[in-house]
């Protein structure tokens, strides 16, 4: 017998907002899905008409969580937008400040928000569930405190360099504001030694960085787990273990388009900050990749749609050109329209498509065989996504793949800092359009300013969620999550936890509860935790 | 035991995140060891949806007592009043915030969205954000001038864009210690022990502020109030006294305090010429003073007053 | 891997103890992680005896390469230059620090009694004792003013009764990551980017050091300088800018700084009417005023000077400069 459910999830969690989600379900399976992001808070239109400089305080403030890799943007914008000069250690600074707000985001993130759900009682018939438990539950697990207690640490180099983390803003068109001093630097290694040998490699690894950075292929990753004890009991192979046992692998797969800005810019590329020479210039490369063949990344390929937001309705635009959307009455989620309006995300396109932001973008792009040399050149998602294909276990192994490779490079580039050198270039400010971007702990970010009569004119924010979490287009094509979501089979659908799963390896910032409702009834089915 | 319930509205997470970063003692030792119960928090909890709601209902009928009810975020009242641009378990927040605060023994508003309004609340303000008990200057806000909760306390502002984890966490200890009465607030409902320093208090800058030596961004050494719009002499927060993430401040680094503790920041509402510039007056002087100098006095006080005897200030002190 | 002999003299071992504070890195990082091999310390070190007599001859004999001395406490000559009354491993320490600093690539004297004689060295200094190459705050010492290590430098000074931990673990840290380069010394050797910052930077007091209010013990807020002689004005070293403990210093719990980082700790000698009292000159204004300001000057200056002060940023005067360092 055919049974059709709609089940209204809300919230889901908050990604960038609260994120609600309403999913239909046949026989157990998801047939439809629709994200709703169900807070507004009117950022960009707060900085029309005032101070140029406006992003750099403003935006680090839209999230707690990324706001360095808003600085990031922001600064950046102001660079190309007043034809600024960056010297290297004012590249170099910039990049420690971006890779150090990354490197605590992962264990952060994967301790207190992502491992938990692999101690829901769904699982609780594998082999591993015990030791999952003993490990990774909230507050109890054995490593739980160490990793969320560790993940302080590589922030405290980036207090070094702005002061405090979070909300700094030391990044400013020109350079940074800091000049620091031999002992800064000796201090910032020294934090990061702590980093490696308190969590990174004794607790997460069971090897040391050397080695685990050997590792090129999906056979060597598994040769990598069987190696020996330490490998395959550190979090790191546990993680890989389970994750293949609770079948991880097999769902969530998403739109299989992957976009990524690509970030830290070289400390010698880009000293005359151009929109055009930014590719180049970047030591993560940027790009899109359609599943077969990557591209080249041109910001002026991407559009937002609104048909599907609670916006006045505008035709589907690159940010340069969108005005500043105008609210229009949203609705709970069970009273929304699906067909209408039913978020306060837009949806944004890459030259048409509905594309992936995240890790699992990232580390594909440092797999294009054409990255330069300065470029990351890293094959293993290359290999990883054309054997396991995109899914909740590879987006989240992508996730915690780059902890070893950003401990290298901030030891080298706080080790490439010339304490004599300049570090900041008073710029001329002037009229103009900029772009900055870069990549944050979950994926492409960027904003888009236009100056005026030396006040901003326009500024748009594009976050990774906004591209993850956006609803339907103008031609009714899904957002990422909305297309994961859909074909999901849900095992108990009083415990619908594969929703919160998918949803979650798009590295939602919080850990969070949903529960669930007959659409029609309004009965509860099930709380579950996601 | 102490049970405390943090919920946030038109927030950031950035106070969530500072709290995290807290140490002596972290989140995990308030809750072991300083028998501080968590009764939700949105990063931290497990429990969520309808158990939050049953909560939510459980507190308000009484069943569940809340001791200390923190709020990030700022109150969304849009559009029109009726606060649907935040939803949150299935109603407005704002009216969730409103029962809630009429039952805790202490409100506590945490950052400077939850104090004054914040961000959100710079014109036009588009989502009509206010603060707990002040909108940017004005006493009154979202809960009203006249609120006082349960345990006789007007709403405890811890401000700052966000706030140092010490200013929270030795709160609540402070609270489930017993020592609430220690905790004297100011005419801004700050706590004194954090908010009677100023932000220039043990800057490394200070002298180079009393000799008046410019510093600049990429510089090292000299002060950053003539120029580049810092904030410091007149905002009043222990970041130089107890240093952030353990090893700075802002003005350490060469960053200029934005005044983030102060009700108003983004100040001047970020309007042009008021970002790392100082505002001048006359064309030269700074139009903003260090407190309690009157501008005149400004620049003839000091040297002579100690030669000659004259009665002096006494220093601003606290418990 | 950097080869570092740690030797003692008349010390008390506080700068040892202050050491084994240290974090980010700490003593045991330095070692596995930062290439530090410490050949012996007199509290750390595993071997005794003929063991550590053998240990010394082998480097005299350059057989053992030491890239780093580091000597703790004061050199003791006396009685009468023999310097019996300090015996290490069956001869006077003065006789092995003078051969051993000879073969040494860097040379570095931590703490006051090695820099300049500290407590040791107050008349009538009964044991003879003076620092590495400075007596107080004349240069000369034991090695002599000309002394020069094998690696190119005086002897690297780092004062402080005790030293701050970072003012020894970052150095080395600055060693084996490559950037002596950047180590730069100043008039009395101490490494630049520790003491170009004074006491005073970062004072939470700085500011009622320039309104002229006082402060005083078991109260709160106020200038210790003025009545109970702290020398934060006119001292050397970054104890309010990096903490002491990770938690404080000592202005910071309302304690005048004593000057330990400068030559000539303890100031006065001692001397009646010098301990935790401001020597006062004509009665009443203080007779140590703040480095790089004459007397005069420092009581006429202060008002005025933000009016001077604009009119000539106005008129294009040239603003006076100040110190800085990496």
């Amino acid at each position: 017998m055919s049974t059709i459910k709609e089940l209204n999830i809300s919230p889901v969690g908050r990604v960038e907002g609260d994120l609600d989600v309403k999913v239909y379900m046949e026989n157990g399976v998801v047939t439809r899905a629709h994200t709703q992001a169900a807070m507004f808070r009117g950022f960009e239109k707060i900085m029309e008409g005032k101070d140029p400089q406006s992003g750099l305080i403003v935006t680090p403030r839209i999230c707690g969580i990324c706001g360095g890799s808003h600085l990031y943007c922001a600064s950046s914008a102001l660079d190309t937008a007043w034809k600024t000069k960056l010297s290297p250690n004012a590249l170099l600074l910039r990049a420690i400040g971006q890779a150090t707000e990354t490197i605590q985001s992962i264990p952060r993130w994967f301790y207190a928000i992502f491992a938990t759900d692999l101690a829901n009682k769904k699982f609780a018939n594998k082999p591993l569930y015990a030791e999952v438990v003993k490990r990774f539950a909230a507050y109890v697990g054995t490593s739980f405190q160490k990793g969320v207690t560790a993940s302080g640490r590589p922030v405290e180099v980036y207090a070094l360099f702005g002061g405090q983390w979070p909300h700094s803003s030391y990044m400013i068109p020109g350079g940074v504001m800091c000049a620091p001093t031999l002992k800064d630097i000796t201090r910032a290694h020294a934090i990061m030694n702590f980093f490696r040998n308190d969590w990174l490699e004794p607790v997460w690894l069971g090897c040391s960085i050397e080695r685990y950075l050997r590792i090129k292929s999906w056979d060597d990753l598994m040769a990598w787990v069987d190696e020996n004890e330490s490998q395959r009991n550190s979090d790191l192979g546990l993680f890989i273990r389970a994750s293949l046992e609770f079948g991880l692998d097999k769902f969530g797969q998403g739109v299989g388009k992957f976009l990524a800005y690509g970030t830290y810019l070289h400390k010698d590329l880009y000293n005359t900050p151009t929109v055009e020479g930014r590719n180049k210039a970047l030591i993560s490369s940027s790009g899109f990749f359609d599943g077969k063949n990557w591209s080249e990344f041109d910001h002026l390929k991407i559009k937002e749609h609104v048909k599907h937001s609670w916006y006045a309705d505008v035709p589907a635009e690159h940010p340069w050109k969108e005005p500043f959307p105008t609210p229009v009455q949203s609705q709970h989620l069970a009273d929304s329209d699906f067909n209408g309006k039913y978020s306060w995300a837009k949806a944004p396109r890459y030259d048409g498509f509905s594309a992936e932001a995240g890790p699992l973008s990232r580390v594909i792009m440092n797999a294009n065989p054409n990255n330069l040399n300065h470029q990351i050149q890293d094959p293993l998602f290359g290999d990883i996504i054309t054997k396991l294909g995109p899914n909740v276990f590879t987006r989240t192994l992508a996730r915690v793949h780059e902890a070893p490779r950003l401990y290298e490079f901030i030891n080298q580039w706080l080790s490439q800092i010339d304490l004599d050198g300049e570090f900041y270039i008073k710029p001329e400010e002037r009229d103009g359009m900029g772009f900055g971007a870069t990549e944050a702990a979950r994926g492409a970010l960027a904003h888009w300013i236009e100056i005026k009569n030396g006040v901003i004119k326009n500024y748009q924010v594009m976050a990774p969620t906004t591209w993850n979490v956006g609803p339907n287009d103008e031609q009714g094509k899904s957002g990422p999550i909305e297309a994961a979501l859909t074909g999901i089979e849900i095992e108990d659908p009083h415990d619908p936890v594969e929703v919160g799963m998918v949803a979650r390896s798009f590295d939602s910032c919080l850990v969070c509860t949903v529960h669930a409702h007959d659409g029609k009834t309004g009965e509860q089915l099930a709380k579950f935790k996601l | 035991m102490v049970n405390i319930l943090w919920l946030q509205g038109g927030a950031c997470s950035g106070n969530t995140m500072s709290f995290l970063s807290a140490q002596e003692p972290t989140v995990v030792e308030l809750v072991t060891d300083f028998g501080i119960n968590i009764l939700y928090h949105p990063s931290l909890a497990l429990e969520i949806g309808e158990q939050v709601s049953d909560l939510l209902h459980d507190i308000l009928r009484g069943s569940v007592q809340l001791d200390i009810f923190v709020y990030e975020g700022s109150v969304i009242q849009g559009p029109n009043g009726n606060g649907s641009m935040n939803n949150f378990a299935e109603r407005p927040m704002q009216d969730w915030v409103r029962e809630l605060s009429n039952v805790a023994g202490y409100v506590v508003a945490i950052g400077d969205c939850a104090t004054w309004g914040g961000i959100p609340a710079v014109p036009p303000n588009p989502t009509e954000s206010t603060g707990m008990q002040w909108h940017k200057e004005k006493k009154g806000g979202f809960l009203g001038e006249g609120f006082i909760s349960k345990a006789g306390m007007p709403v405890i502002n811890i401000p700052g864009c966000p706030a140092h984890p010490d200013w929270i966490s030795q709160i609540l200890v402070a609270i489930s210690t017993g020592r609430i009465g220690d905790v004297l607030i100011d005419d801004l409902h700050r706590p004194k022990t954090f908010f009677t320093d100023f932000v220039q208090t043990g800057c490394t800058n200070a002298i180079s502020f009393s000799k008046k030596i410019d510093g600049g961004f990429g510089k090292r050494g000299g002060c950053l109030f003539y120029e580049v719009g810092c904030r410091g002499p007149m905002t009043r927060a222990s970041c130089n006294r107890i240093l952030w993430n353990r090893q700075s401040s802002k003005t350490r680094a060469n960053h200029p305090c934005l005044g983030c503790t102060e009700p108003g920041f983004p100040h001047h509402d970020l309007k042009k010429g008021s970002i790392f510039k100082t505002m001048k007056y006359l064309g030269f002087m700074p139009r903003e003073l260090p407190n309690g100098a009157s501008r005149l006095g400004y620049f003839t006080l000091t040297a002579t007053t100690k030669a000659l005897g004259i009665a002096q200030t006494d220093p601003d002190t606290s418990k | 891997m950097a080869n570092v002999l740690w030797l003692q003299g008349g010390a008390c071992s506080g700068n040892t103890m202050s050491f084994l504070n240290a974090e980010e890195p700490t003593v045991v990082e330095l070692v596995t992680d930062f290439g530090i091999n410490i050949l012996w310390h007199p509290s750390i070190g595993l071997e005794l005896g003929d063991q550590v007599s053998t240990l010394l001859n082998d480097i005299l004999k350059g057989k053992i390469q030491m890239d780093i001395l580091v000597y703790e406490g004061s050199i003791v000559q006396g009685p009468k230059g023999s310097g019996t009354m300090n015996y290490f491993a069956e001869r006077p320490m003065q006789d092995w620090v003078r051969e051993l600093s000879q073969v040494a690539g860097f040379v570095v004297a931590i703490g006051d009694c090695a820099t300049w004689g500290g407590i040791p060295a107050v008349p009538p200094n009964p044991s003879e004792s003076t620092g590495m190459q400075f007596h107080k705050n004349k240069k000369g010492g034991f090695l002599g003013a000309g002394f020069v290590s094998k690696g190119g430098l005086p002897v690297i000074n780092i004062p402080g009764c005790p030293a701050h931990p970072d003012w020894v673990t970052q150095i080395l840290v600055a060693i084996s990551t490559g950037r002596i380069k950047d180590v730069l010394v100043d008039e009395y050797h101490r490494p630049k980017t520790f003491f170009t910052d004074f006491v005073q930077t970062g004072c939470p007091n700085a500011i009622s050091f320039a309104q002229k209010v006082d402060g005083g013990f078991g109260k709160r807020g106020g200038c210790l300088f003025y009545e109970v002689g702290c020398r934060g004005p006119m001292t050397r070293a970054s104890c309010n800018r990096i903490l002491w403990n990770r938690q404080a210093s000592k202005t910071r719990a309302n304690h005048p700084c004593l000057g330990c980082t400068e030559p000539g700790f303890p100031h006065h000698d001692l001397v009646k009417g010098s301990v935790f009292k401001t020597m006062k000159y004509l009665g009443f204004l203080p007779q140590n005023v703040p480095t790089g300001v004459s007397r005069m000057g420092y009581y006429t200056r202060a008002g005025v000077e933000k009016v001077m002060g604009t009119v000539e940023r106005v008129l294009g005067v040239e603003q006076e400069h100040f110190e800085t360092s990496k």
